[in-house]
């Protein structure tokens, strides 16, 4: 294995690293903040991908400015869910642990049905957009530009993750998350705070579907291998660490990545399964877990 | 004279009672992926079934192909095929469980499918236990047919065929162009087709002397092809071998190009290069890239009946006839023509009547030299043809007498 090989590599699996660990980002949002797993996330970002892909075909405007537009539209999205299903299925009385997993499970495969119905089951591609089949070269390694520019948007979102947390806002986010009861005592709405997070966190994965659509073909079961990566991902960082994400989302990429070299490719899920049972037995919180 | 004319007297009273009584319709299987990651190929295989059963139910013009003349099977009366399609998800324990469905409940005399042949292989052992053909239409895994299987027959070509096709491709190009292929990269999906690919293109590799630079077993559908496509770059093979369905072909491309890297050639196995979701998530990205086929759109001059069929598939489903979607309608029309040859609708009948089965290419949309089954069940009469793509699109190369086009060959240039 050369020099160049290796950091090739290495690129490759930093870039796809900053995807799994901004799509992971708002899974973990949501579940730290209510202690709901969000089964339809990778659904979201598949549906971010088909509005790129509409948006594009209907006007030609570049990925890069819908990015916008889409994070809006996700936003919305997820505060819609949240308002219609989530919150009516926090309020049952009976088995409100399997009612909440099986109603996103649910939404899950209706959204993805639903993807099927409206466009069909063809792949489809985003062509011809400022950066497509573009790379920096740098001494040998080659750079793509669109996953350049997603990685770039994927340290930008989670910056803005961050700020987030620093206001108002974010302090209430914070204070829910600790104790969803006592809150309300203090004049927080928690039922806003749940329908905001519920938003950001399906605006995140819209900004990793947004960039995503910018290199990567759609279709409406593209969700599902980033969301089982995303699991992962989340388990890894710890539940509810955005920083824990980030870290846990490059670890699987590079893991990944060097699996795929070191044994063969069709094994690369064993290193990254294996890290994660091992995080596990050692660390069951995961690394930056705070539970 | 009077003996004689009473028995042609009642033979047309049977007849005539024959066709006075509504004929039953008679009820064929179909198994495809219609939901989840195939999909795509499995409607346009639906559509494909549809235009075949419209070529032998409807009243139309004659079409120069077996069952082209329409209204039915004449010698049951005029009976309709009648499809029911079942959707197999693309997993094998589905495909199992609904044609097991089909054959119980729906009463379906014969099965076909399926397109990936993990899905095949589950299939033919239920068709199996209950004495019903399958017929894979598509199922292109060699050792499907070496299975000792009494009720399974294959009308397209199996990937040693195919593969054989390729390799003679490579023998014949040098000799033309007189710059031979030096070493060959095997990258494949890591279930039944993309394995037993690969192990027959390693095989035949060796017997051609060439040597294998890479031999990568990939996971399909994976999120990220980039670490494939460095150790592909490394190798730096002249001819790339892929056996992938569409996401992955897709991927690949995009992820070689992505580090700067264009192989000399790309020899595929059909499967998801084959595929028009391809032609336009890879775009220009698959500019000369061939793959085999076993199927020629452009070969009207051989078989006239291709632009009438293909017009009747493209009036339905608003695209042209690929590898595919010519090998299912193919394999409905043999399989509607031994029903018709049998006389009947039992699932033995039919049996013997594909076991004798002789129909010459003509008959056919393909450019074989027709369909005739071996003691397997394996079509032996179907030479497969490489393609390569112009402007997004295939046009044939090779056989180099029925090429439209003068194959592009950037191996040692």
């Amino acid at each position: 294995m050369t020099l160049e090989t290796v950091l090739q590599v290495a690129a490759g699996g930093l870039l796809m690293g900053l995807i799994y660990a901004l799509v992971a980002a708002g899974l973990s949002l949501i579940f730290g903040l209510m202690d709901v797993v969000n089964f339809a996330h990778g659904e979201l970002m598949m549906l971010a991908m088909y509005a790129v892909f509409v948006i594009w075909q209907a006007s030609g405007l570049d990925p890069m400015l819908q990015l916008p537009i889409v994070a809006a539209m996700l936003f919305l999205g997820g505060m819609a869910i949240y308002r219609g299903m989530i919150a009516r299925a926090l309020g049952v009385q009976f088995n409100r642990g399997m009612v909440q997993i099986f109603v996103t499970f649910g939404l899950a495969i209706f959204i993805r049905g639903a993807a099927q119905f409206v466009w069909g089951g063809e792949f489809r591609s985003v062509t011809n957009t400022w950066l497509s089949d573009r790379s920096l070269n740098l001494a040998g390694v080659y750079f793509p530009l669109p996953q350049l520019a997603a990685a770039a948007v994927c340290l930008a979102a989670f910056a803005g993750l961050l700020l987030i947390s620093r206001t108002e806002f974010g302090k209430a986010l914070e204070a829910t998350r600790e104790d969803r009861e006592a809150v309300a005592l203090i004049g927080i709405d928690r039922d806003r705070i749940f329908a905001l997070g519920w938003g950001l966190g399906a605006g995140a994965v819209g900004i990793a579907g947004v960039m995503l659509a910018g290199f990567y073909y759609v279709g409406p079961n593209v969700g599902a291998s980033f969301a089982l990566i995303a699991y992962v991902t989340v388990a890894l960082g710890g539940f509810g660490s955005m920083g824990g994400a980030l870290v846990a989302g490059l670890l699987i990429g590079e893991v990944e990545a060097f699996t795929a070299v070191v044994l063969e490719p069709s094994l690369k899920q064993i290193g990254v399964f294996g890290v994660y049972l091992l995080v596990l037995m050692f660390r069951p919180r995961g690394l930056f877990g705070k539970l | 004279m009077k003996r004689r004319q009473f028995i042609i007297g009642t033979g047309a009273l049977a007849a005539a009672s024959r066709a006075a009584q509504a004929a039953d319709d008679v009820v064929i299987g179909v198994v495809y992926p219609l939901t989840g990651n195939g999909a795509a190929v499995g409607l346009d295989a639906k559509a494909a079934y549809e235009v075949a059963a419209k070529i032998i139910n409807d009243t139309h013009a004659p079409i120069g192909v077996a069952m082209g003349k329409g209204g039915g099977l004449d010698k049951l009366g005029g009976a309709k095929i009648k499809l029911v399609f079942a959707d197999s998800q693309n997993d094998p324990q589905k495909a199992r469980a609904e044609a097991e469905r089909l054959i119980t409940q729906d009463k379906a005399v014969a099965i076909v499918g399926s397109y990936t042949s993990a899905t095949g292989a589950t299939i033919s052992q239920v068709t199996e236990r209950y004495e019903v053909p399958y017929i894979s239409a598509d199922n292109s895994s060699p050792s499907l047919n070496q299975r000792g299987l009494k009720w399974f027959f294959r009308t397209g070509p199996h990937d040693e065929m195919f593969t054989k096709g390729m390799f003679d491709f490579l023998a014949d190009v040098a000799k033309k162009t007189g710059k031979p292929a030096k070493s060959v990269a095997l990258f494949y999906e890591d279930s039944i087709f993309g394995t037993d690919s690969s192990n027959v293109q390693r095989k035949l590799a060796a017997a051609a002397g060439l040597p294998v630079a890479a031999d990568i077993r990939y996971r399909a559908s994976s999120p990220s092809l980039s670490t494939e496509a460095q150790k592909l770059k490394a190798a730096n093979a002249d001819v790339l071998l892929p056996s992938s369905y569409t996401s992955d072909a897709i991927l690949i491309l995009k992820a070689m190009n992505e580090i700067g890297y264009k192989p000399k050639a790309i020899l595929a196995q059909a499967a998801g290069f084959q595929e028009s979701a391809f032609m336009q998530g890879a775009g220009a990205l698959a500019e000369g890239a061939m793959s085999r086929s076993s199927f020629a759109l452009d070969a009207d001059k051989l078989r006239p009946a291709i632009p009438v069929v293909n017009g009747l598939y493209k009036a339905h489903n608003n695209k042209d006839m690929n590898d595919n979607t010519s090998r299912e309608i193919t394999a409905l029309l043999v399989l509607a023509d031994a029903i018709n040859r049998a006389g009947s609708a039992k699932p033995d009948d039919i049996r013997k009547a594909l076991i004798a089965t002789d129909m010459p290419g003509s008959q056919t949309i393909m450019p074989w030299a027709g369909v005739k089954f071996d003691e397997t069940g394996q079509n032996t009469m179907c030479n497969p043809v490489i393609q390569q793509v112009f402007d997004g699109t295939y046009k044939t190369v090779w056989p180099f007498d029925l090429a439209a086009k003068d194959v592009v060959w950037n191996v040692g240039s």
